[in-house]
């Protein structure tokens, strides 16, 4: 009976809100966000337009910042005049109980200072002034961006006026519209999971609404349960659902370009390389990853120089690079270099070029992808979201054996008394070296026995003045030496050309128990950019000469010397803690687990590829057809929905299960089982005391015991004790019972 | 020309249509509904009698789904399209949930309820769970009655009881229709909804409207402040025993004559002075006014007094005493008072 007692108490406490139901138009004023859901709601939107907020311009955002501070200040006003309010009632306690209390009175008090402070017309000036400021802006920052500017906006300007519930259901899907956004510039696993915790969040605002009687942390685990039970299906249609070719055109992202450019002066790649942004990651499968001085990763390759800066020679026709790949891929037959073949994942970096160890052919799907003369792969589409191709190289296979006129009249030209001090010495060595490699030798030892230093902070240099960098400054990056020896060498009448690209790269082995061979990748940074040079030799084509490796020959063989990380980590924060990471083992690990899950969420989601699709669904069910891919989403969609009902039966039924019975009620029911077995049953209606008379009055011998019995299990059941009386009551019971069951062997007895 | 013509014909046409088209499927819907959820007194949610259907937000939700869907296919992203097919299988998820949140609740209500007029009545329905539900909505179904929707934000396990208010204006019977339960719980994508019948309906009594002093000969002696009075004097005669007359339906048991009745000499009532010498039967021919309804209003307030002060009254509506249906023989006590007030309002 006490159990009852409590149930309804909690009933009387539990909340009704009776709304009242007018006319439509005035229906909607009844719609209030409960204080604590508000908050929530404001918190969400906060979130969703941080993530989204690199994207934007920095007046919107003071803009946004501006709308949502003030929302803060109206929802705190409420807050303040809801104090008031409860203290005038004074009757029921506490603030956010009193909510759902007064559900009538309070909506109507609650909902004026949070609506009534900002009046339409000022808001819509305010929407206005924005619209207008968008559309001016829009053809400086860009279509795609003026838009995401407007979402932004009226997401923003949208949580000033939640009058209906219309209106909060629009302000969460604009919600999960700007996380869909934050989609397009960034898909790495960490943004993505970001963005995942946003969705959990934003949806458990809207589960609040329903259920708010519930703590928050409740509802972000139902979401997650929800989210979770959609999962297969949504990863069914995900392998499945057929890829569609864009429908129409969309504005692309310009995003600012990264990694390295098409022109490069010295300088250059030392700025680069503060970044720990990733630049691309490469997989050699089963295959031994190359040593450390082998990764050369080609990207561009320079032969213009013009005195201060290298570039890119843009001539080339299209018959001869298709010709060039060609001879290329005949002469490694020939050679029989044995060969190494990876895929490439690139990193977004919003320009085209790819990477590569060269030499190297494409191998597999080669859409998209244009090889150049120079050794270096082209994509055909500006890169803004990852991309994987694979290649095959053959790092010892030579580069272009015969080099025609124009090429080398090209990679001999220099401006002439652009470094005049440097053309005295290139023609010094002319004359002293004949031999082009020997050459090339003497101007790395003259650079390795001289006092040269390698550094990220190199003096500036007036004009790019090579000659000022290596007799009067002598410190530099990797791009001051490679220019200089590469002006040195075209001085001397040895044609030569500068390649930026990236040098190394940090292995992630994932080793799984059993599997013999250890397999990883390779995670390229931006902090490894690189520049060398080339220079032709007769009867050997292109040779690689890294000039780095004679002033700084760690950094060729194995990495950053500790020297340069100290420097590098001066001038950015986060290579600093990137540093620190590295040196703590265990965050480490995780870091580079962090990173192989990344890589497997690279390649598996975001380059999931209608060929991907087109090959797993071959593998799996044969032949593409319609009806095998209706068939296929129509068993998971029926198993996902079975799985589900079983799920949400078991969790009703757990919710069913009886209560375990007191122990009295136990020792009383057995009671029952043995009257009834005399004959004497007690129908569910009789009361306990109704039954005892019954008793009493068929089998009088019985009458004493049982009532005493009897007595005690009302007492038990009805009377408030506490549990040591209850225990104690509890053996008496017992008792009484054993006796019971002795006079009832009796009567028994004495019958037969 | 006869382009115009045919137009004015289509412009009444068309609404005539429409509207017996929509009139065809409401008495199609009706008929199923009586099929499917009879009229009880007790209702079991499942999937006999939940609808589930998706709500304009839920539609407006599909709606947005297809754009994410629409972004991921133009941007070629698929992280977007991961996105938009996982708000797909959301929303299956969504309508399950919201079924199970509906269903296993037990309803009971009683059909009747009686009151007078401009007063509040209270229909109770009693919610039975085995668990915790959300966002329970009840309400009666029929708009007219201009009702109030009563919103439960958390229904908790055990027993909870919630009243629908009703309210008329007028005497009579009224058929209050059907209860419409519903839940928009979890997402608010989906509405799952029963309409509930009980059979309820209300008796409505007419409104009290007191009788001023000298108006009804019945009261002739009580003047203003008197009403008090002439109730003492009848007080004291109540002990007075007068004589044994055969028992009539609808007398107080109190009232019987026990000593007869087990000695097997039948059925006696006893009757005493004071009441009997005043026995009072209401009548509605004796009422001062032209109009029936204020005549029933002032019986209706006559009722309440007699049976405030416990005394003992008939109630004649027809001067033809042997109609038993609408005359109702002198008694007391509650019950007595609930038979007159409930001919009053069928009257």
């Amino acid at each position: 009976m006490s159990l009852f007692n409590k149930n309804t108490k909690q009933v009387s406490e539990n909340t009704v809100r009776k709304v009242k139901n007018r006319s439509k138009s005035k229906g909607k004023s009844n719609f209030y966000l409960s204080r604590k859901n508000a908050w929530l709601l404001w918190l969400c939107q906060c979130l969703n337009l941080a993530v989204i907020a690199v994207e934007l311009t920095t007046w919107m955002l003071a803009i946004i910042a501006l709308s949502l501070a003030w929302q803060a200040l109206l929802l705190h006003q409420g807050r303040d005049t809801d104090n008031i309010l409860s203290k005038n009632k004074t009757v029921t306690g506490h603030t956010h109980r009193k909510n759902s209390h007064h559900g009538l009175t309070q909506s109507k008090c609650q909902k004026k200072p949070q609506t009534s402070n900002v009046s339409p017309i000022v808001l819509g000036i305010f929407a206005l002034l924005g619209c207008v400021a968008i559309v001016i802006t829009a053809k400086q920052v860009g279509i795609l961006v003026s838009m995401l500017h407007l979402l932004c906006f009226s997401y923003a300007l949208k949580g000033f006026e939640l009058r209906a519930r219309s209106d909060f259901y629009q302000l969460v899907l604009l919600g999960l519209f700007v996380l869909a956004a934050s989609l397009i510039f960034r898909q790495d696993l960490a943004f993505s999971s970001i963005t995942f915790v946003l969705l959990v969040l934003n949806l458990a605002v809207l589960l609040q609404f329903f259920s708010f009687e519930k703590a928050f942390f409740t509802n972000i685990k139902g979401v997650v349960v929800l989210l979770g039970q959609s999962a297969l299906l949504a990863i069914v249609l995900f392998l499945v659902f057929p890829r569609l070719s864009p429908f129409w055109q969309v504005p692309l992202a310009k995003s600012a370009e990264t990694g390295l450019s098409d022109t490069v002066k010295p300088g250059d790649i030392a700025k680069l390389t503060r970044s720990t942004k990733l630049a691309f990651r490469a997989d050699f499968g089963q295959q031994q990853v190359p040593n450390y001085s082998q990764l050369y990763w080609r990207a561009i390759v320079l032969e213009k120089y013009d005195g201060r800066q290298w570039s890119r020679q843009r001539k080339l026709t299209k018959n001869k690079t298709t010709a060039s790949a060609k001879s290329f891929s005949f002469d490694n037959r020939a050679t029989g270099v044995s060969p190494l073949t990876y895929q490439v994942i690139v990193e977004p970096s919003f320009q085209k070029y790819l990477f590569a160890l060269a030499p190297a052919v494409v191998t597999g799907d080669n859409h998209g992808i244009q090889v150049q003369g120079d050794y270096t792969f082209n994509s055909a589409k500006i890169i803004n979201q990852a991309k994987s191709y694979r290649l095959t190289s053959y790092l010892s296979a030579p580069l272009t054996l015969e080099l025609t006129a124009q090429s080398r009249q090209l990679n001999l030209s220099y401006p002439q008394e652009s470094n005049p001090r440097l053309e005295q010495l290139a023609l010094q060595l002319q004359h002293n070296y004949v031999d082009v490699e020997a050459r090339a030798q003497a101007v790395l030892n003259i650079i390795n026995r001289h006092n040269y230093s390698y550094t990220l902070q190199p003096p500036l240099l007036e004009n790019n003045s090579l000659d000022q960098f290596f007799f009067d400054t002598q410190a530099g990056f990797c791009v001051h030496y490679a220019s200089v020896f590469t002006f040195v060498m075209r001085a001397s009448g040895i044609p030569a050309r500068m390649v930026t690209g990236y040098l190394g790269g940090e292995y992630n082995s994932v080793k799984s128990a059993g599997q013999l061979a250890n397999k990883g990748h390779l995670s390229i940074y931006q902090y490894d950019a690189h520049a060398w040079s080339e220079i032709w030799v007769q009867g050997k084509g292109w040779l690689r000469v890294d000039p780095t490796s004679a002033v700084d020959p760690q950094r060729v063989n194995s990495g950053w010397s500790t020297q340069l990380l100290q420097e590098q980590s001066e001038l950015n924060n986060d290579l600093l803690s990137l540093y620190r990471m590295k040196n703590i083992a265990w965050l480490n690990v995780l870091r580079l687990q962090f990173d192989a899950l990344d890589y497997q969420w690279t390649r598996w989601v975001i380059g999931f590829t209608t060929k991907q699709q087109y090959d797993l669904f071959k593998h799996w069910f044969g032949k593409m057809v319609s009806w095998k891919l209706a068939l296929i989403i129509a068993v998971a969609l029926v198993m996902s929905m079975t799985m589900l009902m079983l799920f949400l039966q078991r969790l009703n039924r757990s919710k069913i299960k009886p209560k375990l019975l007191a122990q009295w009620q136990i020792i009383y029911q057995k009671a029952i089982v043995k009257l009834a077995k005399q004959g004497m049953e007690k129908s569910p209606s009789m009361t306990v005391n109704d039954f005892a008379k019954q008793v009493r009055e068929q089998c009088p011998e019985l009458a004493i015991v049982f009532t005493r019995l009897s007595a005690s299990y009302n007492r038990l059941c009805y009377q408030m004790l506490s549990t040591n009386e209850q225990e104690k009551l509890t053996l008496t019971m017992q008792q009484q019972y054993q006796q019971f069951v002795q006079v009832l062997k009796i009567s028994d007895k004495n019958f037969s | 020309m006869w382009l115009g013509k045919y137009s004015t014909v289509l412009m009444y046409l068309i609404p005539l249509v429409i509207k017996s088209v929509r009139r065809f499927f409401q008495k199609h819907f009706e008929r199923w509904l009586v099929s499917r959820i009879p009229s009880q007194q007790e209702h079991q949610l499942n999937s006999r009698n939940i609808m589930i259907y998706p709500t304009r937000f839920g539609l407006a939700y599909l709606g947005f789904v297809v754009l994410v869907f629409l972004l991921g296919t133009n941007y070629q992203n698929n992280i977007i399209l991961l996105l938009s097919y996982l708000l797909a299988s959301l929303f299956i998820s969504v309508m399950l949930h919201s079924f199970y949140n509906f269903s296993q609740l037990r309803f009971y209500s009683m059909a009747k309820q009686q009151g007078y007029a401009e007063e509040l009545l209270y229909f109770v329905i009693k919610i039975i769970t085995e668990k915790k539900h959300y966002d329970i909505n009840v309400h009666f179904s029929d708009k007219t009655l201009n009702n109030q929707v009563v919103k439960l934000a958390l229904c908790p396990q055990g027993s909870y009881e919630l009243r629908l208010v009703y309210k008329s204006l007028q005497r009579g019977k009224y058929w209050l229709g059907r209860v419409t339960v519903y839940s928009e719980y979890s997402l608010g994508l989906f509405k799952s909804k029963s309409i509930l019948d009980f059979g309820h309906y209300a008796i409505i009594y007419p409104k009290a409207k007191s009788l001023i002093t000298g108006q009804y000969q019945l009261l002739a002696q009580a003047d203003e402040s008197s009403i008090d009075n002439y109730q003492s004097t009848n007080y004291i005669g109540t002990d007075d025993f007068l004589e044994l007359k055969s028992f009539v339906r609808g007398e107080s048991k109190a009232r019987t004559a026990w000593k007869q009745l087990a000695k097997g000499q039948g059925h006696y009532s006893k009757h005493y002075q004071a009441s009997q010498s005043q026995l009072q039967w209401l009548k509605l021919s004796e009422m001062p006014s032209n109009d029936v309804e204020i005549q029933l209003a002032y019986l209706s307030f006559l009722i309440g007094e007699l049976t405030a002060s416990n005394q003992s009254f008939g109630l004649e509506l027809f001067p033809d005493m042997r109609n038993e249906s609408m005359n109702i023989p002198p008694n007391s006590g509650f019950q007595h008072q609930q038979a007159c007030l409930t001919a009053l309002a069928l009257y």
